[in-house]
């Protein structure tokens, strides 16, 4: 069995890499493109479900961390001579200018920023409960947003930063991917994201067990943090232009949907929906465009998508609640049990 | 030996006040019960010995130790573990896992341990699942294991919250209303069974319970709550015979007819 379960993950795992090889180098650019997003939304969308969906806290802060990432990586991938172009208002503040770092250790260094700022502001704010919650970490990421929009000589303010390195490509991003997936899955699978999960179920309980509930909320905070701001770095590295609009709570309420319509505690659930969702929200691009149907020209209503994406969040709530997967995770055992089932009842009706 | 000794603890809910000057004293070994009508402060007195809430007067004394203010984590692991009366179980979690969780405050390895599956961790983790599946077989919940809890019977939940509490290796058990819900047959085995783990954990057990035939057969001592006030305290025979007890509740009684 266990045999088994190892080979079928070594083909699927083979297989993704052929996959990835093949799209990486005969894949168009417009392709490409969507299939990066899937694989950065899906750890964006971890990172949230860690501390929404595990540890049932309801946070809206995401933007402000991923906006921490996305910048710290950008300054520190981007040459001097890019940087000087950009700060044409007010030059860059030393030793920004200079500043420079390999790729993997410019993603790090945004995730521990930003696992840094959840640590300052989880302080105070993990103590309140429920929609306080909720307002508070909103209220946080609104102020990233503003701080950025006025540190001119740090973040080039309004004008963003442009010309950002496009290092990002399907190898970094599907590794991201799986790296966050495999650390996602190891911690809620050990002690600590049971203690999380039992938080979530009831922290009067928890807390009855013996489980410090501030210790454990700023953790699951601090590490939903940290894949944050990895996951900003490698898509502003995607982008290659970065302004703090971007940041907006809009961008929070996109990965509020995937894992909402995921599953609020589910990885796999997350992942399909990452995917889900990053593809739709490319290929529903057309919505804000006007439409030629040939005979009529339909003018095209721009937020159009955002409607749609709201809507689907709307019947989600309403009537899946679960979403796709609940709290349910993949399993090569499942997988199996479900395609063994119909020849099972056929050989019972055999005989 | 005194274990626990509350000094004239009360608790006000604004004009309320839901327990006034309670004093209590457990002993080591000691089963006492907590009794009193609907409404008499019963549980918020729990609630106050366990740190859920604050006593807005009064002192907890525990092992000469002043526990009144401390969070409820701090409490169960200094050894004071709860059930709760209105079942507090992880619902969506499995029977095994929610016992399991109970002795993670007794973990040493740090989440970096614990999510790389370092050696210590392994080691640790080995110990508590051996731990938590015999406190599942204790309480006869061994066929259940990996069933979500919520999908438990009512009466087997309750014993679920009892090995929950236990695996947190408490000290003092305080259990809130555990045959509730239960049958006859059901609450004798609970009558056993609460002095068998008394005698197997080495416990001192303080619990609020309504039916009389268990709380008469089990007590060392009982102490009787009437509208936040202590009106009696005593051996069951003595509690039997007050006349303010039978008036207490005979009063409630009455009332219930109207
Ligand atoms: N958090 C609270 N806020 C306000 N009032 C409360 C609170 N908790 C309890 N009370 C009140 O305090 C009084 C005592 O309640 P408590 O739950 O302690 O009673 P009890 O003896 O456990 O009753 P029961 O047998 O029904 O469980 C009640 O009047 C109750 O309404
Ligand atoms: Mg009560």
């Amino acid at each position: 069995m266990k045999r088994r379960n190892i080979i079928l993950t070594s083909i699927s795992i083979l297989l993704l890499l052929v996959f990835i090889f093949v799209a990486d180098s005969s894949f168009d650019a417009y392709k490409v493109r969507i299939l990066n997003l899937c694989a950065i939304y899906t750890v964006l969308g971890l990172s949230m479900n860690l501390i929404n969906g595990f540890t049932g806290l309801f946070s809206l802060g995401h933007a402000g961390f991923m906006a921490v990432g996305a910048y710290t990586t950008a300054l520190l991938t981007m040459s001097a001579a890019t940087k000087q172009q950009n700060f044409f208002l007010a030059p860059i503040l030393p030793p920004l200018d200079r500043l420079n770092a390999p790729f993997l250790v410019a993603l790090l260094v945004g995730g521990l920023l930003s696992a840094f700022v959840a640590l300052l502001i989880g302080a105070p704010v993990l103590r309140l409960k429920g929609d306080y919650l909720a307002i508070a970490t909103l209220g946080f990421s609104e102020i990233i947003r503003i701080v950025f929009t006025n540190t001119q000589r740090i973040t080039n303010g309004a004008l963003g930063l442009k010309a950002i390195p496009s290092t990002t490509n399907l190898w970094w991003s599907y590794g991201a991917a799986a790296f966050t997936v495999v650390i996602m899955a190891l911690l809620i699978s050990s002690s600590y994201g049971k203690a999380f999960k039992a938080i979530r179920e009831d922290e009067i309980a928890a807390e009855s067990m013996g489980i410090n509930l501030f210790k454990h909320k700023v953790l699951s905070f601090v590490i939903g943090a940290f894949f944050a701001g990895v996951g900003g770095g490698l898509l502003g590295s995607l982008m290659g232009t970065i302004d703090p609009q971007m940041f907006k709570f809009a961008f929070t309420f996109n990965i509020l949907l995937i894992i909402v319509l995921g599953g609020m505690g589910s990885i796999t659930g997350t992942v399909i929906a990452a995917f889900i969702i990053s593809s739709a929200g490319e290929l529903l691009r057309f919505l804000d465009q006007s439409i030629n149907l040939g005979f009529v020209v339909i003018p095209g209503i721009s937020g159009l998508r955002m409607v749609v994406f709201s809507a689907l969040l709307m019947v989600v709530v309403l009537f899946f609640r679960n979403g796709l997967m609940g709290t349910n995770e993949f399993s090569w055992d499942k997988v199996i049990g479900l395609l063994q089932r119909r020849p099972l009842i056929k050989r019972r009706l055999g005989q | 030996m005194s274990v626990l000794k509350t000094e004239n603890i009360t608790m006000k809910f604004g004009g309320l006040t839901a327990v006034k000057d309670f004093n209590l004293e457990l002993n080591q070994n000691e089963i006492v019960a907590l009794i009193g009508p609907n409404g008499a402060g019963k549980t918020t007195a729990f609630n106050m010995i366990t740190g859920v809430y604050r006593p807005t007067t009064g002192s907890i004394i525990y092992n000469g130790q002043r526990i009144a203010g401390l969070k409820p984590d701090a409490i169960t692991r200094l050894g004071l573990a709860r059930t709760f009366q209105n079942i507090r179980l992880f619902k969506e979690l499995s029977v095994l896992d929610n016992v399991f969780i109970a002795n993670h405050l007794h973990l040493n390895s740090n989440i970096f341990e614990a999510t790389f599956r370092l050696p210590r961790y392994r080691r640790e983790k080995r110990e508590k699942l051996q731990r938590s599946e015999f406190l599942i077989e204790k309480l006869g919940l061994k066929e259940f294991m990996n069933e979500k809890s919520s999908s438990l019977p009512y009466g087997l939940q309750r014993r679920l919250e009892i090995a929950r509490a236990l695996a947190t290796d408490p000290k003092i058990l305080l259990l809130d209303e555990p045959a509730a819900g239960m049958n006859p047959k059901e609450t004798d085995d609970l009558t056993a069974f609460i002095k068998e783990i008394r005698d197997e954990f080495d416990l001192t057990i303080f619990m609020i319970e309504h039916h009389m035939h268990l709380v008469m057969g089990i007590s060392d001592r009982i102490y009787v709550l009437d509208h936040g006030v202590t009106i009696a305290e005593g051996n069951p025979y003595e509690i039997q015979n007050d006349p303010r007890v039978i008036e207490a509740y005979l009063g409630v009684s009455e009332d219930a007819e109207d």
